[in-house]
Parts: structure tokens; C-alpha cells; sequence
């Protein structure tokens, strides 16, 4: 009956190609945000940096819990690595929202030093702890 | 059961609390816009060096370099700590201030 306007289509996808190929080229509409700024890195790399400074730091720790695993002779080590498991994800689930509070409250700049100087100072304290387990000062007198 | 999983849950919370991994993660997810990645990462790594320590028993140190590794941690908090400080440092608009980024002491 009403034949389908055939022209219509081709024309509007020329005049829509036309007028929106260099928009549909460089901006994908399924990219809402790109990332707001450039020392965000990427999720896969503040994924692995994050792990990889939290485990090796934690590392030496977890003799504590070995001792508490092997002390719990209640002969359920299931139970109480769940239990530690729990903890742990809690305890820095803990730190990242103490982490999001502090950058709402804190000027960004003020944060990053104050962040800075802690993890310079755990970085200090925690190399002094490891050498001094490495080579034990022993308390000779000075010459 | 409930009671052995109460406890160790409140004994590992409470040891962790005010630890240096947490200090550690604050600083991270603090500067960082990204704290789900943070937050997997470390609840990952966590649970991955509790397992490791469990596996190896008491005997870790035997088995690992504990302190080695810690030693290259102690590397890390460093570097990503003095990468905060200059880029908190960094002029952008304001370099009024510069004198607080090498803390010369003041007599």
C-alpha cells in the first residue's frame, strides 16, 4: 500500500553517517568515563600493585597465625582459616573506606604528602625490622 | 564451631586493626580512585599470605625468606611513598609553598 520510503533510509543513514561518523568514530557511546585522571592507572594495575605490597609486607606476619592455626587443637584449621579469612578481608575493607572517608575530608595535595610520609615511615620502620632480623646488631662497644 | 570461628574472626580483626598492611591500604585507597581494586587486592593478598603461613605451619621462615621479602616490601612502601610525596609536591598552580617538601629543619 504506502510503498516504504525508500529514499528516506539511504539518505538519512548518508546524512547520519555523514554528520556523526567522526562523533561514532571517536567516542564510543559504551565508554561512558574515560579515566578522570592520568595516575588512576588502570583497575588490573592498582590490582596488582596493591596485592603485591600487601603480601609481601603481610608475609612475615603470618607465623602469628600459623602458631594460632597449630595452637587451636580443637582439629578444625577450616574453621579458624575461615575465621582469620574473614577478619582479614574486613580489616581492610575497613582501611579502603577509612581511605575514601580521609580523601572526602582531606584536600587531595594534604593527603597524598600525609600518605607519603607514612609510607615512608612504615617503609623505614618495616626495612629496619627485616635487617635487624637479617644481621642482629650486637652490642659492641665503639671503638 | 560457631564460637571457634567468633573467636579467631575477633582475636585476627582486632590484631589487625592499626596494623602497618592497614596504614598501608588507607594510604593506597586514599589517593587512589580506584578502591575496589585496592580492596580486592589487599582482601587477596591477605587471604593468600594467611595460606601460605598456614601451609608452611611454624616452620615459614625455614621455608621462605621472610625477612628478604620483607626487606623488598619495605622497597615498595618507599618508592610508592616517595612518588606520593613528589607528586603531592608538584607545582601546578601554587609554588608558594615548595619549602615544606624537603623538610629543612628550622631552628
Amino acid at each position: 500500500m504506502t510503498p516504504p520510503p525508500e529514499c528516506d533510509p539511504a539518505e538519512a543513514a548518508e546524512l547520519a553517517g555523514a554528520a556523526r561518523s567522526p562523533e561514532q568514530a571517536e567516542a564510543e557511546p559504551s565508554d561512558p568515563a574515560p579515566a578522570p585522571t592520568s595516575r588512576a592507572g588502570s583497575w588490573g594495575a592498582v590490582f596488582l600493585s596493591t596485592a603485591t605490597t600487601v603480601f609481601l609486607a603481610e608475609l612475615g606476619d603470618k607465623t602469628q597465625l600459623a602458631a594460632l592455626l597449630l595452637s587451636a587443637e580443637s582439629g578444625r584449621p577450616a574453621v579458624v582459616f575461615l575465621g582469620a579469612s574473614l577478619a582479614l578481608i574486613c580489616s581492610s575493607l575497613v582501611g579502603v573506606l577509612l581511605g575514601r572517608w580521609l580523601s572526602t575530608v582531606m584536600e587531595p595535595r594534604q593527603l597524598e604528602k600525609a600518605a607519603g610520609i607514612l609510607m615512608v615511615a612504615l617503609g623505614l620502620w618495616l626495612g629496619r625490622q627485616a635487617m635487624l632480623h637479617l644481621a642482629p646488631l650486637s652490642h659492641q662497644p665503639l671503638p | 564451631m560457631f564460637a571457634l570461628l567468633a573467636s579467631t574472626f575477633v582475636t585476627v580483626f582486632l590484631a589487625e586493626l592499626g596494623d602497618k598492611t592497614q596504614l598501608a591500604i588507607v594510604s593506597i585507597s586514599g589517593t587512589s580512585s580506584r578502591p575496589g581494586a585496592v580492596f580486592a587486592g589487599s582482601a587477596v593478598a591477605l587471604v593468600l599470605a594467611s595460606l601460605v603461613g598456614a601451609a608452611a605451619g611454624g616452620s615459614l621462615s625455614s621455608v621462605i625468606p621472610t625477612d628478604a621479602l620483607q626487606l623488598a616490601a619495605s622497597v615498595g612502601f618507599l618508592v610508592i611513598g616517595t612518588r606520593l610525596i613528589l607528586s603531592s609536591s608538584r607545582p601546578i598552580e601554587e609554588t608558594d609553598n615548595a619549602d615544606a617538601a624537603d623538610g629543612n629543619p628550622n631552628p
